[in-house]
């Protein structure tokens, strides 16, 4: 048996620290979503008469429609990404469109906090008419989510001999037959991956549908925030909505994470 | 019938020309092999052709017909590459079958093609694999089988070899030759190693700076480089090279080893004798001495490496007439008669001989 190395027993120790950092509020959101609510009052109390009452309330509520907007605003907002983020990542890592400084500004837009741009969205929502529509938060999605996943997508594409798309084109195919045939099925793990990581992105902004989108058409993390009401914190139903916002995004975080950290740092190693 | 034509063909980036006005013709059914140190613009030439490069003023023909415009896929070529550019999400199987699909060859016509392909190559039991569990030595061949499946006009081979280990190179240069004669369709070829242009080609096409520097048969450049540049690249080991001037028909080398010379006037020149060439001997009288630096054994032949009036002189002697050679031995060095080349020195042409 190897000795216990300290440095091995500090690296464990800070990977726990961070587990339960980020696990505990998790747990007791968990826990929260099932108490009834004078039990909720006890923050400390693990043992409990569990109840559905939270999570009758939230799916009886306007919350589930929420969430499908949510889902749409996400699904529309990725589609359109992948789209334009695959043929963009592509003429960025094989023709180096734009030059060097593409790669980085494309991210440029990152820099300006949300404050700054939501209200140009909101002025050209309102001249449109589009206000209190989902398209003017699908637009602002897009103004985040298309450059993460373009800058997602180089990497991978970056990694695609370029030798095979030209033996394609030799044995007979076109350019575009030869993306379609040869580089895209290279690059579909990648794709996969920056779509679920895009609508995660999507799916959790507030700050966007709380302003373009507010009362009729809330998303679902404008709702959620709705429990905080003037008669106090609906901590229960709270608690269940929260559950229905992270779970969807927990598991496809765990069916991505390989390629998450490849396609973060395929970009960013690679220049 | 695809003969192939390059037609005062440039190529530029810009300022910078890589091939410049470059006229070949690959007669149809020929195996030629464009060789010469990197950056001589052979790659090129092979990408131009393939359609993979654009051609910045000249015509290529294949069979008559200007394709100079059209795109790879319309040009009827098969292509193998370095690195073989297996498609890795498919199977060997579907690699073979790739070129057919873009011709939508019948189901039952491509199973029957690729089993008739494959065969051959050995490759029959691996057909369901995938690019990744192959060999090196498998891939290639993999390679090859789908640059013959359409039955092309014309092969291009981006050196093809050059991944392989040393054995394997050897074996399967044999067999590229053999599928090339068989089936015999118009190749070019493109390598950086002097031996496997010689070995392989019908014709050689020895490139320096995007012209060519010579061609011809391998045996006709090896036995008369018009340069001296195509002399010490062609042949190996390298052909010795020695500056020297001529006066009364006598070449006296700046070290001052001489020898007679016809039909060349007086002046400075650069002389040339392939080391299969050196008489190396133990004449204790001969005026001409050295002693042996080094000595590689290659079997049944040895390259003899003798440091003479500060010169390195290069020789090929047989195994059996090694005795008394040995490193250190002080040896006599002759010219087998009528061997030399000579050249003009600031220009680096043939002269004479």
């Amino acid at each position: 048996m190897s000795r216990i190395k300290p440095l091995g027993v500090l690296r464990v120790a800070l990977l726990w620290a961070a587990v339960i950092t980020v696990g505990l509020p998790l747990i007791w959101v968990i826990l929260g979503s099932f108490k009834s609510p004078a039990e909720l009052n006890n923050p400390n109390q693990l043992l409990f008469v569990p109840t559905l009452g939270s999570w009758r309330a939230v799916l009886s509520s306007d919350l589930i429609f929420s969430a499908a907007r949510s889902l749409i605003v996400g699904l529309v907002t990725v589609s359109i990404s992948v789209i334009v983020g695959t043929m963009g990542a592509y003429a960025i890592a094989r023709f180096r469109a734009g030059g060097s400084l593409t790669r980085f500004g494309i991210l440029a837009a990152q820099v300006l906090p949300p404050a700054v741009l939501v209200f140009p969205f909101l002025t050209v929502a309102y001249a449109l008419r589009l206000n209190g529509t989902l398209v003017p938060v699908i637009f602002a999605h897009l103004s985040f989510v298309l450059p993460v996943v373009t800058w997602f997508l180089i990497g991978f594409f970056a990694a695609v001999p370029k030798e095979i798309e030209e033996q394609a084109r030799v044995d007979g195919f076109g350019r575009f037959a030869a993306f379609r045939l040869v580089v895209l099925p290279q690059v579909l793990p990648g794709i996969g991956a920056a779509a679920i990581f895009g609508f995660t992105l999507s799916w959790n902004d507030m700050f966007y549908g709380l302003i373009l989108a507010p009362s009729n058409s809330t998303i679902l993390p404008v709702a959620i925030a709705g429990f905080n009401t003037f008669r106090g914190v609906e901590l229960g139903p709270m608690c269940a909505a929260i559950l229905i916002a992270v779970i969807p995004v927990l598991i496809a975080s765990f069916f991505i994470q390989r390629k998450l950290v490849q396609g973060i740092s395929g970009g960013a190693v690679k220049f | 019938m695809s003969t192939v034509n390059f037609e005062k063909i440039v190529k530029s980036y810009g300022d910078t020309s890589v091939v410049r006005e470059l006229d070949l013709e690959l007669p149809d059914g020929s195996f030629t092999v464009l060789v010469g140190p990197s950056g001589c613009g052979k790659t090129t030439t092979l990408r131009m052709l393939a359609g993979l490069e654009t051609v910045t003023s000249g015509r290529i023909l294949i069979g008559g017909r200007d394709v100079t415009k059209l795109e790879p896929k319309d040009r009827d070529i098969a292509m193998v590459f370095q690195n073989y550019a297996l498609y890795p999400h498919l199977s060997v199987r579907e690699n073979l079958a790739f070129p057919l699909r873009a011709i939508q060859t019948p189901k039952d016509q491509v199973a029957t093609r690729v089993d008739s392909v494959a065969g051959p190559l050995g490759l029959t039991p691996l057909l369901h694999r995938k690019p990744k569990d192959l060999s090196g030595g498998q891939q290639q061949r993999v390679a090859i089988g789908r640059a013959i499946i359409r039955q092309p006009s014309v092969f291009l081979f981006d050196e093809p070899l050059s991944n392989l280990d040393a054995k394997l190179r050897v074996e399967m240069r044999t067999e590229l030759l053999q599928i090339q004669r068989r089936l015999g369709t118009t190749a070019l070829y493109v390598t950086h190693d002097q031996e496997e242009a010689m070995t392989l080609s019908d014709c050689i096409v020895v490139m320096r700076d995007g012209q060519i520097a010579q061609q011809g048969k391998p045996q006709d450049v090896y036995d008369h480089p018009n340069s001296t540049f195509v002399a010490a690249f062609v042949g190996s080991p390298k052909m010795n090279l020695m500056d020297g001037t001529v006066t009364d028909g006598v070449f006296v080398d700046d070290a001052g080893f001489s020898i007679g010379v016809t039909n060349v006037a007086a002046g400075r020149f650069t002389l040339g004798v392939r080391p299969d060439d050196i008489l190396i001997g133990l004449d204790e009288s001969s005026p001409h001495r050295g002693v042996v630096d080094v000595v590689e054994l290659l079997g049944p032949r040895a390259i003899v490496s003798v440091i003479s009036h500060g010169q390195n002189v290069a020789a090929v002697v047989e195994a059996a007439s090694m005795t008394g050679i040995r490193e250190g031995a002080t040896v006599s060095l002759g010219i087998r008669p009528g061997s030399q080349h000579l050249f003009n020195q600031s220009t680096g042409l043939r002269v004479g001989s």
